[in-house]
């Protein structure tokens, strides 16, 4: 698997003047290869096809909300607690996706289906609250609205 | 003039060249903006602590002092004069604290801490804050060398900067975002790089502090004694702390023009040295069993039997890492005293290179350097690194010649490689000669002691241009100090002797070389002086205890031709060198006096030209150019056979060994740097390590006549053909051709 990340992360770098340029895609690309998150042995990958080095790519990757250092679950479920989205009851949908799923913010379902996390804004304030299910928006969630959501995840 | 700007501050009126931070036109006019994270060498202002608030008349919001210049007309109010920049720099600091432990009374930066200090002038002197404060594990090791004290931290990213920006090691980081950043390394590794130090000097806080220096000392009980490091010839300015009479810690004395206040590890961490349990505590002679310790009188009287019974036929090694006043009277007392004028120092410096000496800090502003030589230039003077550093980040264009160059060559074609610089049709070298600002270093052995590169410089025209300059890097720390002092203390050539009735082992460095081992074969008789008992036994017939740099008064003459002086950090636990030697100096009738200071007196008349101590100062100048003269046109003696074998499938590699930074005698005392040391792995070419069907991590065998050796492999993309490189303390016995096979 390592040699044709390899590969691809190469190809993205080419679209850059220089290799640590592509750092974000070659986060990405890691990241699904990975199963949905970011180990060591990820950042070890990247930081040789990028001539970078792993601490370079973890305060990257830490930096952002959409890489995750932390193995996830099949699905994300990912809610907007900023601003916009707290004044219109975020932290409701928030215990309510914990009431439905049994775990806290930031856990994942023990079967490993569903991992839950609040996350800073999603550009989707006019919408709130935003939900992000496997990084597709539902907009204007409401408590009311969760356990459908968590019906569609299955199992 | 217009380059420069009228500004008011706090209503007085100042005058600075234009550019000049605020910080500094403040500072200029004794006015203080606080700071936290400004610190101009690490690069631009990042404005993250926001501690530096001023008011400028015309802004509406008040403005992060750091992050301006001077300007014209410009009217500043800090918190003295303005009640708002004042309630801001409060508030900044309440905030600050939000969740800092204030846990001063245990905490080793309380009594000189930034945060301490700034708190008691421009803080809010109570708290509003009732909510738990954030907690981490402490203390993290970042490495065996420093401490994190994770809540501590006020994330001025000061620590950080210097590893992405100044060390470009790039391996201490911030993770995560906002109030739950946190300053960390990869995984569990540890922050391995040969400059890592430098952030607990950084650090605002006690977050970042020294294993060393953990509850070792508060600020109130140290003396802090300027000296100069005696680790390599780059002769860092450093002050030693002392408590008790102890070493407890080496800092930067921030010297603009050699170090810019920047230490390797190597200098700030090895002093424990000076406490290894196998330090020589008492003269020693060999005895039926061994070595015996002996009183100080029998010593002496041991030494003037040795002395006399060699009949003239005496070689002295030195290491080039005494004080040049130990050289002076050593000199003094077996040249001048017993007329033995042999000396062995494994290092030659060229006084032609005075021609184009300079300021380090001339590499900083340079636009093209040229690095000429096998050896990295971090294992010979680590600090010169840093200044190649700052001139490619300023643009500078950085060429490296030699077996891992940006332009390979062959290993030990350095000096070829400089003649064919200076001939009039290299590209190259037609730069050289039409820029102002052009460097080259030779970094590697042989070379003539840098009588190559001075002759190269010369054909280049680089003495008329200040920008100009060349720089060599010796192995040994005072190389040409002492050289000098020798040849000073005593006008006559003299044969070497055969048989050698007597080996006068000088220093730690000569007493582990090979070739003086070699030498003492040859010798009816050998006193050592050394430091330690494992370079004593074994072959000494009279041992005489050394002292470390750190305990030593004297001067020393860096890399770039400048005198600095050594001040006695400690007590040393023996009688230093200048005591005996003065001593059994009068057992032979020649003066010499136990005073360094008086020591430099009589041999700066001969070859400092009467320079006085006073002089040199707490920052020691450098002397002027001296006009350029042709060195002896020496042959290349230390330049290896260029002999790389034609066929590397079935043939041999070239060995080529070098010597870590992270490596020594002082350095193997001291357990906490071991992790700094290099790995037990030998490099290949990409070519080579292909045709052996090689990757990087498999044990490998390097053979050579009936020795071998087994170690991991590492395919260095930037190594020539033909070559295995590994470090000296792997190498063993092995010789300069070596098959290498997978194990
Ligand atoms: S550890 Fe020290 S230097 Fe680093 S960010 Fe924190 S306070 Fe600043
Ligand atoms: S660079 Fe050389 S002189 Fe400077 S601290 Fe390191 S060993 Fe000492
Ligand atoms: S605040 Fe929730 S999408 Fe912007
Ligand atoms: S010192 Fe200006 S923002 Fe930190």
């Amino acid at each position: 698997m390592s040699p044709t990340l390899h590969d691809e992360i190469r190809e993205v770098v080419k679209e850059y003047p220089e290799p640590r340029s592509a750092i974000i895609p070659a986060l990405r690309l890691a990241q699904e290869r990975h199963g949905g998150w970011l180990p060591d042995e990820a950042f070890r990958q990247v930081a040789e096809a990028l001539d970078v080095t792993p601490a370079y790519c973890v305060s990257i990757a830490s930096f952002y909300d959409m890489f995750h250092t932390e193995p996830v679950g099949r699905h994300l479920v990912e809610v907007c607690t900023n601003v916009s989205c707290a004044v219109s009851g975020a932290q409701r949908v928030v215990e309510a996706f914990e009431r439905e799923l049994g775990v806290h913010a930031g856990e994942t379902t023990e079967d490993g289906n569903v991992t839950l996390r609040t996350v800073e804004c999603l550009g989707g304030c006019g919408w709130a609250t935003v939900v992000a299910v496997d990084n597709r928006h539902h907009l204007r969630v409401q408590a009311g609205d969760v356990g459908g959501i968590v019906k569609e995840l299955g199992e | 003039m217009s380059d420069l700007v009228k500004l008011t501050i706090d209503d007085r009126e100042v005058e600075v060249a234009k550019g000049t931070g605020l910080v500094e036109t403040a500072a200029a006019a004794g006015i203080e903006i606080p700071v936290f994270c400004y610190e101009p060498r690490l690069g631009p202002a990042v404005g993250a602590c926001r501690m530096c608030l001023v008011e400028v008349e015309g802004m509406p919001k008040l403005q992060a002092g750091c992050t301006l210049t001077a300007q014209d007309g410009m009217v500043v109010h800090t918190a003295s004069t303005s009640a708002r920049a004042a309630e801001g720099q409060k508030g900044t600091l309440e905030f600050i604290l939000v969740n800092h432990p204030l846990d001063c009374p245990v905490c080793d930066k309380g009594g000189e801490c930034p945060l301490q200090d700034l708190t008691f002038r421009y803080g809010p002197g109570s708290t509003r804050m009732t909510f738990p404060k954030l907690t981490f594990d402490k203390p993290i090791p970042v490495s065996p060398l420093i401490a994190l004290d994770r809540e501590r931290c006020i994330l001025c990213y000061r620590c950080t900067r210097f590893s992405s920006d100044v060390a470009e090691d790039e391996q201490l980081i911030a993770r995560n975002r906002g109030a739950y950043s946190m300053i960390a390394t990869f995984g569990d590794e540890p922050y391995r790089a040969p400059f890592s130090g430098n952030v607990i000097e950084l650090c605002p806080v006690g977050a970042l502090t020294s294993t060393q220096y953990r509850f070792e000392a508060r600020p109130w009980e140290i003396q802090d004694v300027p000296t100069v490091c005696g680790l390599c010839p780059a002769g860092c300015n450093i002050r030693a702390t002392t408590r008790e009479g102890l070493v407890k810690r080496v800092q930067s004395r921030n010297h603009p023009e050699v170090d810019g206040g920047w230490l390797c590890d190597k200098g700030r961490f090895t002093f424990p040295h000076l406490r290894s349990d196998d330090r020589v505590r008492e003269p020693l002679v060999r005895g039926t069993v061994g070595l015996e310790p002996v009183s100080w009188d029998a010593a002496l009287d041991r030494a003037e039997e040795l002395l006399r019974g060699a009949q003239g036929k005496i070689v002295t090694a030195l290491s080039g890492s005494e004080t040049t006043e130990i050289a002076y009277g050593l000199g003094v007392l077996l040249r001048r005293g017993l007329g033995a004028h042999s000396a062995v120092l494994d290092e030659s410096t060229s006084a032609a290179l005075d021609a184009c000496r300079a300021p380090l800090s001339t590499i900083g502003a340079a636009e093209l350097v040229v690095v000429v030589g096998d050896d990295e230039v971090v294992d010979r003077a680590p600090i010169v690194d840093l200044w190649l550093r700052k001139a490619r980040r300023a643009g500078a264009e950085i060429v490296t010649i030699g077996a891992r160059g940006s332009v390979p060559a062959p290993v030990g074609g350095a000096a070829e490689a400089l003649r064919d610089l200076a001939a009039a049709d290299s590209e190259l070298g037609g730069r050289l000669r039409a820029s102002d600002r052009a460097i080259l270093v030779w970094s590697g052995s042989g070379g003539g002691g840098g009588a190559r590169l001075a002759e190269a410089a010369h054909a280049l025209g680089f003495e008329g241009k200040p920008g100009c300059a060349v720089f060599h890097l010796p192995a040994r720390a005072n190389a040409r100090g002492v050289a000098e002092a020798w040849a000073a203390a005593a006008d006559a050539d003299e044969a070497d002797p055969e048989p050698i009735g007597l080996l006068v082992v000088s220093g730690d460095e000569a007493a582990g070389d090979p070739s003086v081992r070699a030498l003492a074969e040859r010798a009816s008789t050998v006193i050592a002086i050394t430091m330690f008992h494992s370079l004593a036994v074994g072959w000494a017939d009279l041992v005489l205890p050394a002292t470390a740099s750190l305990e030593r008064e004297g001067t020393a003459m860096n890399l770039e031709g400048r005198v600095q002086r050594l001040r006695r950090a400690v007590t040393p636990p023996v009688p230093d060198e200048l005591a005996w030697l003065s001593k059994l100096a009068e057992r032979f009738g020649v003066a010499l006096s136990p005073h360094a200071a008086v020591v430099f007196e009589e041999l700066s008349g001969r070859i400092y030209g009467g320079l006085l101590l006073e002089q040199l100062g707490e920052h020691a100048g450098l002397p002027a150019r001296r006009p350029y003269e042709a060195p002896e046109p020496t042959p290349l003696a230390h330049s290896p056979e260029a002999n790389v074998p034609e066929d590397h499938f079935v043939g041999t590699l070239r060995l080529l060994r070098y010597t870590p930074l992270f490596s020594g005698h002082q350095v193997e005392r001291v357990p906490e740097l071991q992790f700094q040391r290099p790995e037990r792995e030998v490099a290949l070419s990409t070519v080579d390590a292909d045709r052996r069907g090689i990757a990087t991590g498999d044990l490998v065998s390097l053979r050579s006549n009936g020795t071998s050796v087994e170690l991991r492999a590492r395919v260095d993309a930037r190594l020539v053909e033909g070559v295995a490189r590994l470090a000296d303390e792997h190498a063993a016995h092995l010789h300069a051709d070596v098959e290498v096979v997978k194990a």
